[in-house]
């Protein structure tokens, strides 16, 4: 697929929930990608936030690494 | 399951009385800790002026936040996820928030007009590869004169300055959710600036 160069800076296209109804969704988010699902198909608004929004991108990889290591543990 | 049957008990002992509410309670705010304390030795490198102690006094007081946010909430589970992983984000986004706010403390966040001007200069080098720079040109004056001060006060921060929105929103005494969408309303007012440009570009 042909990545939009203007992305950075403004942002994707796709629709996007934004911070507030992306966070109500970060817990099944990360269990699916424990699962190994598919979350490309099963959460695209959610992954489209992830893409703009680097806070909730760097926040849904520190809790999917802090779940990885409790699940270790 | 193992998980639902896990997520089950903690819910029992969470609803529980005496002793075994606090118990559980005990529990839930030493799992907690343990996450805020693994999200700030993953971000150390962007705290690196701050003392193991403070460090983990912000780790404590996330845990307690999050764990006082988690009962308060705890009618809203419904088991579409894990327990854990529903407790988890929310110490998340505690010790989160406050290792950022930490991190930019001393750093001001004001409108800059010499931010745009590195804008073409030096920010972008794929899109200056992609001989953009025309675009940029016009994105710069769309910033300066389509977008509203706080639009474009809040786009220069957060996308060109970098900074995190929940800084922002403590800056703007904000939300963090109220600032995403005002910068998510000037991308989109941005690209229509753009579109209606490339339109008339063709129509020349």
């Amino acid at each position: 697929m042909k990545r939009d160069p203007l992305e950075g800076l403004l942002g994707h296209t796709g629709r996007d929930p934004g911070c507030d109804a992306a966070f109500e969704q970060f817990d099944r988010y990360c269990d699916a990608c424990l699962r190994g699902k598919d979350v490309e198909r099963e959460f695209p608004e959610f992954m489209n936030h992830l893409r703009n929004c680097p806070g909730c991108r760097e926040d849904a990889e520190g809790l999917l690494a802090a779940l990885r290591q409790l699940d270790e543990d | 399951m193992e998980n639902d049957r896990d997520s089950a008990e903690w819910l029992r002992g969470l609803s529980a009385e005496g002793p075994v509410r606090e118990e559980t309670v005990s529990r839930l705010r030493a799992l907690l800790l343990r996450v805020a304390r693994a999200v700030a030795t993953q971000r150390r490198a962007s705290v690196p002026d701050r003392g193991l102690e403070e460090v983990d006094d912000l780790c404590h007081q996330a845990a307690s936040d999050a764990a006082m946010a988690i009962l308060r909430k705890l009618p809203d589970f419904r088991g579409d996820s894990r327990f854990t992983t529903w407790a988890c984000k929310f110490v998340m986004f505690e010790i989160s928030t406050r290792l950022r706010r930490h991190a930019w403390r001393h750093r001001k966040i004001e409108p800059n007009e010499q931010v745009l001007d590195r804008l073409v200069d030096s920010a972008l080098p794929a899109l200056t590869r992609l001989e953009q720079t025309e675009t940029l040109h016009f994105l710069q004056r769309a910033i300066r004169d389509d977008l509203t001060d706080r639009q474009r006060l809040i786009f220069q921060a957060a996308v060109l300055d970098e900074v995190p929105i929940d800084v922002l929103a403590e800056r703007l005494d904000s939300t963090r959710g109220a600032i995403y969408k005002i910068l998510h309303d000037a991308r989109a007012r941005l690209r229509r600036a753009l579109a209606r440009n490339e339109g008339k570009e063709e129509r020349v």
